[in-house]
C-alpha cells in the first residue's frame, strides 16, 4: 500500500532522513520508535507530504505522491492524520469538527455527514460531547475527537504523530484503547510512539529510526527480545 | 464667555443629516477597505512572488502618502486624465477605501500569521482545498485576535471622514462649516458635531466589544 524509496530530507544542511526504504501492507499497524530528533515524526509527515521530501519516492496505491503535488489533496482525503497537540478547530463544536472537512472536501451532504459524525463519536466513547467546543474538553476527549475527526473521511491509511505525548498519563489509555479499537478493525496504521507497551502488543512491526536512519526493523516480539543492532539495544535499555 | 447654542437650533437638523452622509461613505469605505485588505493580506502570504511584491508595493505607497492628497489626487485628477466627472461620493469611497485597505491588510497579515500553523497543517491532511481552508479555518481564528486592531482602524476612519469635507462634500464636517460662516459663529456648530462623532465613535466601541464577545464564546 505504501512503497517509500530511497527517501531523503533536508533541512537546509541538515540531513534529517537518510535514504530510507520500506513498505507498509494494506491492514498493517506499524510503530516507528527511536530516540527523539531521530526523524520518525519527519518521516511520518513526508507520508502525506506536511514535509516535502528531499529526495527519493513515496507511492501511496501505485500513485507517485511528489509527482502528483496538483492533487495532493485529493490524495490525502484518504491519509488521515492524528498529531501530538490534536489541532482541533477551537472555533467549532466537536460536531463541526467532525462534519466540516467530508462536507467541504467531500461534498458530503449536512445531514450525512452528521450522521456519520455522531456514530463516531459513539464510537470513541464521546457522544454527549458533540456540542461541546475543544477548550472544554480534557487531553484524552480532545486526542478522540482528532481521531474521531480523520476517520469521517473515511481514510484507507492512518498517520499518527506521537498521538500520547502530550497528555497527562492518567489520559493515555483511553487514546490507546481507541487505537487498538481500529487496529483491530483491519485499519492500516503507522504510529510514531513512545508508548512501548503499545508499541509491542498492538504492532505488526516496528521500525526503529536512529539519526534519520532506518537502522532496525521486524516484528515487535523478536525487535524487543533480541535487537540485532547496538543502537537498538541501547535505546531498549534507556527506555525498557 | 460668549456662548449661544440656541442660536444653532434651526439647524440642528440641517446637521444631524449629515450623520447619514458621512455614515453613507464611511460603510462603503469600509467595505471596500475590508475586502481589498483580506485580499492583500492573502498575497502578502501566499507564494506567489509577483502577488507579494505587488501588495507590498501598494501598501508602500498608500501608507506613505497623507490620505489628504491620495483623496485629492483622486478627486481632481480623474476628470482631467479621462473626462470621467466624478463625484465627490464616489471620491470619498475611493480613497477612503483604498487607503485604509493598506492598514486593514497588514492587521490581518499579522493575524493570519498568529494562528497556530498546526491548524493550516490539520486542514492540508484532512485534504481541505486552499480556498475553504483560509475562509472557514483561519481567517475566522484570525479575526477573533484582530478584532481590537481591526476596529481602531474602522474608529480612526470615522473620525478621520471628515478630511472630506475638503472637496465640498456634505458630510457633518462640512456641514459645521456652513452654519458657522451663516451665523458668523464657529465654536457652537464645531461642537455640536464634535458630540456626534465622538456618538458615532462611541456606537462602533460598543459594536466591536459585542463581535468580541460573540466571538469569544468558544473559550
Amino acid at each position: 500500500m505504501i512503497d517509500v524509496q530511497a527517501l531523503s530530507k533536508k533541512f537546509g544542511d541538515n540531513l534529517v532522513l537518510s535514504d530510507i526504504t520500506t513498505s507498509i501492507q494494506k491492514g498493517e499497524v506499524v510503530a516507528i520508535i527511536g530516540p527523539s530528533g531521530s526523524g520518525k515524526s519527519t518521516f511520518l509527515r513526508c507520508l502525506n507530504l506536511l514535509e516535502t521530501p528531499s529526495s527519493g519516492s513515496i507511492e501511496i496505491n501505485g500513485k507517485n505522491l511528489t509527482a502528483s503535488k496538483k492533487e495532493i489533496h485529493k490524495i490525502r482525503q484518504q491519509i488521515g492524520m492524528v498529531f501530538q497537540h490534536f489541532h482541533l478547530f477551537p472555533h467549532m463544536t466537536v460536531l463541526e469538527n467532525l462534519m466540516y472537512a467530508p462536507m467541504k472536501a467531500k461534498g458530503l451532504k449536512k445531514y450525512d455527514a452528521e450522521g456519520k459524525a455522531r456514530q463516531l463519536l459513539e464510537r470513541v466513547g464521546l457522544a454527549q460531547k458533540a456540542d461541546a467546543y475543544p477548550n472544554s474538553l480534557s487531553g484524552g476527549q480532545k486526542q478522540r475527537v482528532a481521531i474521531a475527526r480523520a476517520l469521517a473521511m473515511e481514510p484507507e491509511l492512518m498517520l499518527f504523530d506521537e498521538p500520547t505525548s502530550a497528555l497527562d498519563p492518567e489520559m493515555v489509555k483511553e487514546v490507546l484503547e481507541v487505537m487498538k479499537d481500529l487496529a483491530k478493525s483491519g485499519m492500516t496504521m503507522v504510529v510514531v510512539t513512545h508508548e512501548m507497551g503499545f508499541a509491542r502488543e498492538v504492532a505488526d512491526r516496528v521500525l526503529f529510526l536512529d539519526h534519520g536512519v532506518l537502522v532496525e526493523e521486524g516484528e515487535p516480539e523478536s525487535f524487543f527480545k533480541h535487537p540485532t543492532s547496538e543502537r537498538a539495544r541501547d535505546f531498549l535499555d534507556k527506555v525498557l | 464667555m460668549n456662548l449661544d447654542f440656541s442660536q444653532i437650533v434651526p439647524y440642528i437638523p440641517f446637521m444631524l443629516e449629515g450623520i447619514w452622509v458621512t455614515l453613507k461613505f464611511v460603510f462603503f469605505a469600509i467595505i471596500l477597505g475590508s475586502i481589498l485588505g483580506t485580499v492583500l493580506a492573502l498575497f502578502k502570504i501566499g507564494s506567489a512572488k509577483p502577488l507579494r511584491w505587488f501588495a507590498d508595493a501598494y501598501t508602500s505607497i498608500f501608507r506613505g502618502t497623507p490620505l489628504i492628497l491620495q483623496l485629492m489626487i483622486i478627486y481632481y485628477s480623474i476628470p482631467q486624465l479621462t473626462g470621467y466627472d466624478i463625484s465627490p461620493f464616489l471620491s470619498a469611497i475611493l480613497a477612503f477605501g483604498l487607503n485604509s485597505s493598506a492598514y486593514i491588510s497588514e492587521i490581518i497579515r499579522a493575524g493570519i500569521q498568529a494562528v497556530d500553523k498546526g491548524q493550516l497543517e490539520a486542514a492540508q491532511a484532512l485534504g481541505v482545498p486552499y480556498g475553504a481552508m483560509m475562509k472557514d479555518i483561519i481567517l475566522p481564528q484570525a479575526l477573533k485576535n484582530i478584532l481590537p486592531a481591526l476596529m481602531n482602524e474602522f474608529i480612526t476612519l470615522t473620525k478621520e471622514s471628515a478630511i472630506v469635507s475638503t472637496i465640498g462634500y456634505l458630510d457633518l464636517m462640512r456641514r459645521a462649516q456652513v452654519v458657522g460662516a451663516d451665523l458668523f459663529r464657529n465654536f457652537e456648530p464645531l461642537l455640536f458635531v464634535g458630540l456626534i462623532y465622538w456618538c458615532l465613535v462611541m456606537g462602533l466601541t460598543v459594536i466591536g466589544r459585542m463581535v468580541e464577545r460573540r466571538l469569544k464564546l468558544s473559550d
